[in-house]
């Protein structure tokens, strides 16, 4: 069967202390069990989990939907983005299959990233390693004010921005993350072709700003 | 004492469940334990084992209380500590891939949601001797069905699958193609039939106007298996078939153009119309038979026999790096000389037990790989499979002119596999 890998990379710095990492933990069940009652993505959504803060960890490995739990994190240290994102290539490398005469390949990766700072590691250098990994829609979200679209805009075209770094806001944000996926495993389920950009994906709600 | 820290592995509706808690107690000096909770979602605590089991009713992030009691109670605390746990039960994806809308008749391009046929091709009696003495020959019969996807049925989404068969009873030649619309088209579902009916359109007044030249070209080469003599074959099948294919392309660009010319506020390509194609041509001759195809995208085609065991695939499947990654009839480098040139194949063989071809939605489920496709053991899987070989018992009789092969084959169309649920087609001659 192919699966659809879905990674979410979420900052878990000293920045997020508080409601927004309480609020990013929820968005993760919430879209967890929202994904749950799709028939697609329950069968063929495989969801993993990289947080970086002085460093980047891949908390949950590649897991198929049905078997998904989320762990707890906590908010501290520094923002060592492209530590993140080199560790997401090496993840990508790792867990996505590619198609072969003896392997079904998997679908195109999706990937959300989620920050609310600006990075303090050299991130070019993963920068430039992620981009050599083939990817389905990649989805960078700024969570408030803090956040540096600036280098958001270098990794993906997709880049949207919440205002406000609250439970509501965050909380939006992963339902519209959810919705993405479920459009996602329909699609590659229904026609066998993967999701391209923004104007594929479902609308973002209003507390999503697509930054332009 | 550290903090209770526990996590019960997510469960699954109609699946049973069971997770002990001996250790858990022993770790963290638990007395006494229960739950609340439990009952409602179809599961037990049993104090004796120290278990939780049973079979799950009720999907859902439930939250469940663990009351307990620890071994060294302190002075003050209340008789029973709790703590919440949440406990994940899944929905079973069969119920949920259960719900089926008829796809609503008013569409452009409407097409049924399944379809199947029969064409019996009767024993020939051949009289001789001044009709004294007669032969009996038993003729192989062309089955095909064709049945809309879980995943379009539950949106209410059209078939894009299609599929056609014909037997020339005066020369004797079997034609037989399925086609499969991309579902990222909006038109396919008409690409796919327009494709299929223009194979059987040409391939008929092209077998009438080219088949003595393409039977003497077979007869010649069943004799001498030559390089100059394979050409002459190679030659005339390529008139029919890559003419059928090239054909086809020109009705659904001819299509194009009239969609576009009804409907000017809308904006049509042909690539809306994007289709895969396999065709085979047939007959059986005194020294055995002659199968050529063309072939292009995914899916399969195959000639296979059970016993003594021969398989040959005729042609490869499209496929790219990742999945979904495949070729369409309606891509202009396709349409090309050399191209159509190098997907046409042929074989001639003693005899076979079925020639079979079949769409993605088939394939994928049953063959998995484009390496496993040229398996012999895993035709030999699916054609017991048809047979019967299967978990809800359906069965194919393949025995001469069964007229109810159709019937019995559409309703195999619908076995369960996980992830898989894409329009199948297959058709069968036998």
């Amino acid at each position: 069967m192919r699966r659809l890998p879905v990674y979410l990379v979420l900052d878990t710095s000293g920045s997020m202390t508080g409601e927004p990492i309480e609020a990013v933990k929820n968005g993760v069940q919430v879209l967890v069990s929202t994904l749950r009652q799709d028939p697609y993505a329950l069968e063929t959504a495989f969801l993993s989990v990289i947080t970086f803060d002085s460093s980047a960890k891949q908390i949950v490995p590649l897991t198929e939907l049905s078997l998904f739990q989320m762990p707890n994190i906590d908010a501290t240290g520094t923002t060592a983005f492209g530590d993140a994102l080199q560790l997401l290539a090496e993840k990508i490398d790792s867990e996505v299959a590619k198609s072969t005469t003896e392997v079904k390949g998997d679908w195109k990766p999706l990937v959300f990233i989620m920050t609310d700072g600006a990075p303090t590691d050299n991130w070019q250098k993963g920068l430039a390693e992620f981009q050599k990994r083939k990817t389905g829609i990649v989805v960078a979200c700024g969570a408030g004010t803090g956040a540096d679209t600036n280098v958001l805009k270098q990794i993906t075209e997709v880049v949207v921005q919440l205002d406000t770094a609250d439970s509501g806001t965050i909380k939006a944000f992963f339902k519209w993350v959810s919705a993405s996926v479920s459009t996602g495993s329909q699609k590659v389920e229904a026609s066998g072709v993967d999701v391209g950009g923004l104007s594929e994906l479902p609308p973002p709600p209003p507390e999503v700003n697509i930054v332009v | 004492m550290s903090a209770i820290n526990i996590n019960f592995p997510n469960g699954k509706v109609n699946q049973e469940y069971s997770i002990e808690l001996k250790s858990v107690a022993e770790q963290f000096g638990i007395a006494e334990l229960n739950f609340e909770g439990l009952e409602d979602l179809g599961l037990q605590y049993d104090e004796d084992e120290q278990q939780i089991t049973g079979v799950p009713s009720l999907a859902g992030d439930h939250q469940i209380v663990m009351k307990y009691q620890l071994k060294d109670k302190q002075d003050g605390q209340p008789e029973f500590l709790s703590k919440e746990i949440t406990l994940i039960i899944n929905p079973d994806p069969k119920e949920l891939w259960k719900k089926s809308i008829p796809t609503p008749e008013n569409i452009a391009y409407y097409k049924p949601d399944s379809n199947k046929e029969f064409v019996k091709v009767e024993t020939k009696i051949t009289k001789k001797m001044l009709g004294l003495k007669q032969t009996k020959e038993a003729r192989k019969d062309l089955v095909a069905a064709s049945q809309r996807g879980r995943s379009h049925a539950i949106e209410g989404k059209p078939r894009d699958d299609d599929f056609a068969l014909f037997f020339d009873e005066a020369s004797e030649w079997y034609v037989m193609t399925v086609a499969d619309g991309a579902g990222s088209a909006k038109y396919s579902r008409k690409g796919s039939e327009i494709a299929c009916q223009t194979v059987i359109e040409v391939c008929k007044e092209q077998i009438a106007a080219k088949r003595a030249i393409l039977e003497k070209a077979i007869r010649v080469l069943s004799k001498e298996q030559t390089q100059e003599n394979r050409n002459a074959v190679g030659k005339t099948l390529y008139e029919i078939v890559g003419g059928a294919a090239f054909k086809a392309y020109k009705n659904i660009d001819a299509e194009v153009s009239k969609r576009a010319g009804e409907n000017e506020q809308e904006a049509v390509a042909i690539k809306d119309y994007s289709t895969t194609l396999l065709i085979a041509i047939c007959k059986k001759f005194d020294f055995g038979w002659f199968i050529g195809g063309f072939w292009v995208g995914d899916g399969g085609m195959g000639i296979y026999r059970k016993e003594p065991e021969y398989l040959k695939i005729l042609g490869e499947p499209d496929g790219g790096e990742y999945a979904g990654q495949t070729r369409f009839l309606t891509m202009s480098e396709i349409m090309q000389a050399e191209e159509i040139y190098r997907r046409v194949r042929f074989d001639i063989v003693p005899d076979f037990t079925a020639l079979i071809l079949m769409t993605d939605g088939i394939t994928d489920p049953k063959f998995e790989t484009d390496a496993n496709l040229n398996r012999i053991e895993k035709w030999h899987q699916l054609w017991r499979d048809l047979e019967g070989e299967n978990e809800d018992r359906l069965k194919v009789d393949f025995t001469d002119d069964n007229e109810q092969a159709a019937d019995q084959l559409l309703q195999w169309l619908d076995f369960w596999s996980k992830g898989n649920h894409d329009d199948r087609t297959i058709a069968i001659l036998f």
